[in-house]
């Protein structure tokens, strides 16, 4: 069977994260994305890392790949009348249109929402931005996935209590609101098959941060209780949760024995638990430090792939804090076919992941690179849209396709 | 929008952020918990800071929108009667702990229902029969060990953060099912693995070896360009400020403009607000500019920041146009004039007569709102309303199944 978004057209007017990654994950259900840049002002994610090989060029950054798999790229220059009618017109192909410009600016440009379902009722358009487009802070105001962090409250609660605000890594945000994105597209996709109607979504970064920190802004709506930087990692509520020092440098294992059948499996691996005091919850909450310390003494001298496997074999959650190369060669990852090699014309092979979850009848778009900038520009002008090579070289000689 | 959608949801942490997405686009969702209550009931926070069945505010945030009712999935009466339900739904979502089996096996669904199941690891993949927890499965993510400095142990978040990547993918993976069926009438199964949704947070640590590249290391959110600490966070009159520093045509002009802001606050001498920023790292090879210029700039914004207020700087992020916004506290958040005026919040009750404002409206659409239907359900709240009328149980059975333990 074919991917669920098979003949479903996107037109990815985005740039960075939030925007391609939604993309990516329509990519990847089998849409047809064709993402639009210009080489007068690129993605900029094609100044961000990791570049294959450490050296920087446009082409080569492998984030670009990963949040582009699977697109086309056309090169429009779309603040001019000629590259801003070829989108008019992609938009009367498009199902989705998704968007992330500054809020304010397509309007300006005259490709808002309702230019494009001038062209077509039934677009379904979605824009992200960090604050979203209503509200008294939000036109003109752009913002990137770290500030979003900032606003719902994250940055604020990730460092260590005698120290400034660590935050989450990265730009947090950008990594939560494609999924809200697509949920809705995804949700607008199925009204429009049942009713005919499209519609415009408008999301907030910094909002859709706080959806995965409910459980903490509830903890002031609710007891008044502002939630502070705790910095070590594990609950207070759960003994032992923690993180323990392995051999090597930066090597930690995180363990989590608090439910009481993983306690009793941990504490038939090491010996230094077995006192009395640790026999109950309460034991182990008054006595968390020592207790600690018995598992770090035994962590410490091994290896944390050997503690890994050594707990796991005996019940206990249990694993490396993972890092990139442990990542890498994981063969959870391996075996899932999550780290898909591609080849690139400009350098080489490299490796990105796959999709995010997996369907068994309807299977997923099989993994490929991202598109070079304009890549496809030719082949949609001519294909999608019907433009004779005239017109296409006419286009391309007035500046309008670069 | 997902009116005719109708969602089964056998609670588990994992499948409550994705249940709850559903909700409020619209379907019609019924969590299943055990006579008991679900593991959900039992994450921190507690209202009060008291614990109880109807008291977890994780709870209360993640259920609204939904109906309850319980069933005990490992008897006979509570397998037949998940059955029957599964005929009356298009999607049936679960999460299956390390073990692998789920009590939904032994049940064979109608072809157009999607089944979505949430688990640790992938279903293949030799780490299968790990034993897990939201904790073991964040750190398999790759995000904490690149979190927090270097001379301390990796970061974690506060808050529970894998049952919530797993959800947002679960929410995904049915709509892309459904929208499949949409097509062809038929359901299908739809995996979820909390450990790869968690990697979404990670931005790609996995790739960085197999191209070409050393592992990353964490450094408190502070970058180190051209043997400069730069950070990300500043310390304010009343608290802290995030400040990007960025180069580059885009970034680049942001960082203009707040050279010149310093300058002109006079916390910054004026040939810092000169240089071209947007060109400093090329200009850096050639000489034109040196390291001492970035670290002018750093100290500047230091000692600028800390003669502001967080509301002062948001105003001048605002009205200068750069990366910069408060670090925000859950007072700030649910005060904040931005997210009020916009609509974001809605008020849900957590127990009789307390009512907060939930940040319900996770996006906002030209022809549909999320609205708050109803708060979340008490333990097997709806368990007689639906009973009765999707399986038709009198009251003498249900009575019956309640003395047996099975609801």
């Amino acid at each position: 069977m074919s991917a669920p978004l098979d003949g479903i057209n996107v037109l990815d007017l985005s740039w960075v994260m939030v925007g391609p990654a939604s993309g990516r994950y329509l990519a990847d259900m089998g849409a047809d994305v064709i993402k639009v840049e210009s080489s007068k002002r690129i993605d900029p994610v094609r100044t961000l890392g990791p570049f294959k090989d450490g050296k920087t060029g446009p082409e080569r950054s492998v984030s670009y790949h990963n949040l582009n798999a699977g697109k086309r790229c056309i090169a429009i220059d779309i603040r001019r009348p000629e590259g801003r009618e070829i989108i008019l017109r992609l938009a009367k192909w498009a199902d989705v249109v998704l968007e992330s410009f500054t809020p304010g600016v397509l309007e300006t440009l005259q490709l808002g929402y309702s230019d494009l379902k001038q062209r077509n009722d039934r677009i379904i358009m979605a824009s992200t931005s960090l604050l979203g487009q209503t509200g008294p802070f939000a036109k003109g105001t752009s913002g990137v996935g770290t500030m979003g962090a900032a606003m719902a409250g994250a940055t604020y609660q990730i460092g260590w209590p005698d120290r400034e605000p660590a935050g989450p890594f990265g730009p947090w945000t950008d990594a939560v609101t494609p999924r809200f994105i697509v949920a809705s597209i995804l949700a607008a996709l199925h009204r429009r098959s049942v009713t005919g109607q499209g519609c415009y979504i408008d999301t907030a970064q910094a909002e859709a941060g706080i959806q995965f920190m409910m459980p903490a802004y509830y903890e002031y709506a609710a007891n008044g209780t502002i939630p502070e930087r705790r910095g070590v990692a594990g609950s207070p509520l759960q003994v032992p949760q923690g993180l323990y020092p392995c051999s090597g440098e930066d090597r930690w294992i995180a363990i989590d024995a608090s439910a009481p059948t993983h306690w009793d499996a941990l504490r038939a691996v090491i010996v230094g638990l077995r006192d009395a005091k640790f026999d109950t919850i309460v034991g182990r909450l008054r006595n968390r430090d020592e207790l600690e310390a018995a598992i770090a003494t035994w962590t410490r001298q091994q290896e944390a792939a050997a503690v890994e496997d050594r707990l796991q074999a005996a019940g206990v959650p249990a694993h490396v804090v993972s890092r990139g190369g442990d990542l890498a060669r994981d063969v959870d990852l391996r075996d899932a076919g999550h780290l898909n090699k591609i080849n690139d014309p400009v350098f080489g092979e490299a490796e990105i992941e796959g999709p995010r979850f997996s369907l068994d009848r309807t299977a997923l778009a099989p993994t490929r690179r991202g598109p070079r900038i304009g890549e496809h520009t030719n082949e949609v002008l001519a294909i999608v849209l019907g433009m004779s090579g005239t017109e296409i070289a006419q286009l391309s000689e007035a500046g309008i396709l670069a | 929008m997902l009116d005719d959608v109708r969602v089964l949801e056998v609670s588990a942490p994992e499948t409550m952020l994705a249940g709850r997405i559903l909700a409020d686009l619209g379907a019609d969702v019924v969590v299943v918990e055990p006579p008991a209550g679900s593991p959900g009931r039992r994450l921190a926070p507690f209202l009060d800071d008291i614990p109880g069945i109807e008291r977890s505010l994780t709870w209360h945030a993640l259920n609204y929108n939904k109906r309850g009712v319980t069933l005990d999935l490992s008897s006979p009466d509570g397998k037949a009667m998940m059955r029957d339900l599964a005929t009356k739904f298009d999607v049936v979502i679960e999460a299956t702990s390390s073990r692998r089996t789920s009590p939904l096996d032994s049940i064979e669904f109608a072809p157009r229902t999607i089944r979505c199941t949430i688990a640790p690891f992938v279903s293949t993949g030799p780490k299968t029969e790990y034993a897990a927890t939201d904790f073991t499965i964040m750190a398999a993510s790759g995000a904490p060990a690149m979190t927090g400095d270097l001379d301390r142990p990796p970061l974690f978040f506060p808050v529970p953060q894998a049952m919530m990547e797993a959800g947002a993918d679960a929410a995904i993976a049915a709509l892309a099912a459904l929208v499949a069926r949409d097509r062809d009438r038929l359901g299908q199964r739809a995996q979820v693995s909390a450990r790869i949704a968690a990697m979404m947070g990670s931005f790609g640590q996995a790739l960085v070896p197999g191209s070409g590249n050393p592992e990353g290391k964490r450094s408190q959110g502070a970058m180190t360009i051209a043997g400069v600490q730069v950070p990300s966070v500043y310390e304010c009159a009343d608290g802290h400020t995030l400040i990007t520093i960025g180069f580059g045509p885009v970034f680049g002009q942001m960082t203009q403009r707040l050279a010149k802001w310093a300058a002109e606050e006079g916390h910054a001498d004026r040939r810092i607000a000169e240089i071209n920023w947007p060109s400093f790292i090329g200009d850096l090879s050639s000489r034109k500019v040196s390291p001492s210029d970035l670290q002018a700039l750093v100290d500047g914004l230091k000692s600028l920041a800390r003669s502001k207020t967080k509301a002062d700087l948001a105003e001048a992020s605002r009205r200068l146009g750069l990366l910069s916004s408060p670090v925000m506290h859950m007072k700030d958040v649910a005060e904040y004039v931005q997210y009020r005026e916009r609509g974001l919040f809605a008020p849900v009750s957590v127990d009789a007569g307390r009512e907060i404002d939930t940040p319900a409206r996770f996006a906002q659409f030209s022809n549909y709102s999320i609205e708050i239907k109803r708060s979340a359900p008490k333990l097997s709240e709806h368990s007689a309303e639906i009973f009765e009328k999707e399986l038709g149980l009198s009251k003498t059975e249900m009575q019956a199944l309640f003395v047996a333990g099975a609801i």
